[in-house]
């Protein structure tokens, strides 16, 4: 399996900030790249969470994001996270404290995983490998998903418009999807669309 | 009267420097008050709520807070001791990010935290991150917010919403403004601001979450045309010369809900007597804040420490005493500065509040579809267990759990028709 494109985020650098917080995230922040390197994975970018962020995400398409939980960067990348709500990135959250690992809901933001203190290089593969593996799966189930709901949508359109027909032209059922089928074939649409504008006219003409 | 023995910590305390030796001597003091005053409290508690005990299920409770004015109370709650008066510890976390805040809310890792009002209906709703019933316990503040545009813009004549939007629309580019947090607090009072003048924060500028402490060292490079932040960094901006305050969000909304001390809905229903200790204390500290000019000198000291809001004294301190500049000279004296107490109108969890960043989230789409607002609200807002906080701390309680506020475009937020109110808007997502 060709490995991942990651692009990591490092906390911003102020000016004169002596504070000890940053100054712990920060060296997390080394200590989570130098992991990653060793596990051999392709960083191809360590971006600051800066306002650029957004962008640079987009741009580079990585197959996944990896941030300090504890990090100030999580702020921007909330942003990115409530931007792409309707299409989702792995985004995984490392994090020095157990009790986050057990927000398995937030996953279902896009936030794929929470990795607690997991820089242990033999097990730094694995759990991003089934992070992004479960990932994809919720993405094909949610697709899935509204599949089914856009199919149940066509088809009670199609129910209506065949029901118009029936009426209109005393048709069986059978009949009227034939002919249905017969005008989105001449008018070069789909059989929904049809559907659609049939139940238009209808209402248009009372 | 415990509230009498507490604010003895007003007598001139040398507002030297609240370093260790200072503060353990300050919570000494506090704690005397306190013995002292357990008597008294105990004997009004019994009967006040009849099932079982009043004694704390939690004792020790680990408040999140973000570095920021506002967490003011919260803080001197614990340095002060009056959590220890009404049997608590609060134990305060740092916390780096809002969106960490969040999620240490959400599964416990923190017990209650100071954060932003619409962050817990973001949560509450499942807006960007998982789902999850909050609690508003209280509100931390009212006012102290401010927006910012760069020293640039205000070259140019952009010193205000008017000639903001002239501006913008004569010399056109890609406008860029920052807030704190996607369903925040400082994100709707922008987008509120630029709407009322006009302008479409969705279409015509591009808004950025930065977290507070950047917002002014952003600024400075050139990467941001203006934003909207808590205090200390609206006057930061000013002092280092790098922006102007174009409005205070006291002129967008007059003593609006800021800042709320938030936990879950289960923590509240499992720890209520916590829960009710907890507000106690932090509304006798709002109330020492409120109390005098040199209780509000003593808090910027102290909270200006590198293990709270890290930065100088100076620059904390001149507008919560309600000294205000713009950076172009005004200079004013502000009434509706940044208020911990206000004889309680500052904490009471208003139901309409809370309705309204609902109103807003579904304004600019953060919502897809109108919820129950009240019925949201009502889940939310702790309205009962504030309530007999509120007794145990002599504090008033309003009447009504709907407010009525006029916003700066005049338009009047009754909580009493939300839906009709969030669609009512000309500017919107």
């Amino acid at each position: 399996m060709q490995s991942l494109r990651i692009v990591v985020v490092n906390p911003v650098a102020i000016e004169g900030d002596d504070d000890p917080a940053f100054e712990a995230q920060a060296a997390r922040g080394k200590a989570l790249r130098i992991g990653l390197l060793e596990a051999g994975y392709n960083i191809i970018a360590s971006l600051p969470a800066d306002l650029y962020l957004p962008e640079r995400i987009a741009q580079l398409q990585p197959d996944m994001v990896i941030i300090d939980a504890e990090s100030d960067a999580r702020d921007v990348l909330e942003h990115v996270v409530v931007a792409t709500r309707d299409a989702r990135r792995p985004i995984v959250l490392f994090t020095e404290d157990a009790k986050t690992s057990s927000m398995d809901a937030a996953m279902a933001a896009g936030v794929s995983a929470y990795i607690v203190a997991g820089l242990q290089t033999a097990r730094i593969k694995p759990v991003l490998e089934v992070a992004l593996a479960r990932f994809r799966q919720e993405q094909k189930l949610l697709a899935e998903l509204s599949d089914t709901k856009l199919k149940l949508a066509e088809r009670k359109l199609l129910d209506r418009a065949k029901g118009l027909l029936m009426d209109h032209h005393k048709l069986s059922e059978q009949e009227a999807y034939q002919k249905l089928r017969r005008l989105a074939m001449d008018k070069n649409l789909k059989l929904s669309e049809v559907a659609q504008r049939i139940i238009d006219a209808a209402d248009l003409l009372g | 009267m415990e509230s009498s023995n507490a604010l003895q910590l007003d007598t001139p305390e040398t507002p030297n420097t609240l370093v260790d030796g200072k503060r353990r001597q300050l919570l000494q003091t506090a704690t005397l008050a306190a013995g002292a005053s357990m008597l008294g409290l105990s004997s009004t508690a019994t009967g006040a709520w009849a099932a079982g005990s009043d004694k704390p299920e939690k004792t020790e409770v680990k408040i999140g807070f973000i570095p920021l004015t506002d967490c003011a109370s919260v803080v001197m709650a614990s340095l002060l001791g009056f959590d220890k008066k009404y049997g608590i510890k609060i134990v305060l976390s740092k916390e780096a990010s809002w969106a960490g805040v969040r999620d240490k809310l959400a599964n416990g890792e923190l017990d209650g935290a100071h954060v932003l009002s619409g962050l817990i209906y973001g949560v509450q709703m499942g807006i960007g991150g998982q789902k999850k019933d909050m609690a508003i316990l209280m509100g931390l503040n009212n006012n102290g917010q401010a927006i910012t545009l760069s020293k640039k813009l205000a070259d140019k004549g952009a010193v205000d919403g008017p000639s903001l939007a002239k501006l913008m629309a004569s010399d056109k580019r890609e406008y860029t403004f920052a807030q704190t947090f996607p369903t925040g607090t400082h994100a709707m009072w922008l987008y509120y601001w630029l709407a009322a003048n006009g302008v479409n924060p969705l279409k015509d500028a591009k808004v950025i979450t930065v977290p507070p402490p950047q917002m002014v060292a952003n600024m400075r490079v050139g990467n941001m045309d203006g934003f909207c932040v808590g205090e200390p960094w609206g006057h930061r901006a000013i002092v280092d010369g790098v922006g102007i305050t174009a409005i205070t969000t006291q002129e967008i909304w007059k003593d609006h809900p800021e800042k709320v001390l938030g936990t879950t809905a289960e923590f509240a229903a499992k720890n209520p007597n916590t829960c009710r200790a907890l507000i106690a204390a932090v509304l006798e500290a709002g109330k020492w804040i409120d109390a005098s000019l040199a209780n509000k000198n003593k808090m910027a000291e102290a909270i200006a420490d590198k293990s709270y809001v890290n930065t100088s004294k100076d620059v904390i301190d001149q507008r919560i005493m309600g000294r205000y500049q713009n950076g172009l000279g005004k200079t004013w004296d502000d009434p509706n500065y940044m208020k911990f107490y206000n004889d309680g109108l500052v904490n009471f969890p208003y139901l309409s509040d809370g309705m309204w960043f609902m109103t807003q989230h579904r304004r600019w789409g953060l919502l897809k579809t109108d919820p129950d607002y009240l019925a949201v609200a009502k889940s939310v807002s702790q309205i009962a267990l504030y309530k007999e906080a509120a007794t145990m701390t002599n504090t008033p309680v309003p009447k009504d759990a709907l407010r009525t506020s006029k916003l700066m475009d005049g338009t009047v937020w009754d909580g009493k028709n939300p839906a009709a109110y969030a669609a009512s808007f000309k500017i919107h997502a």
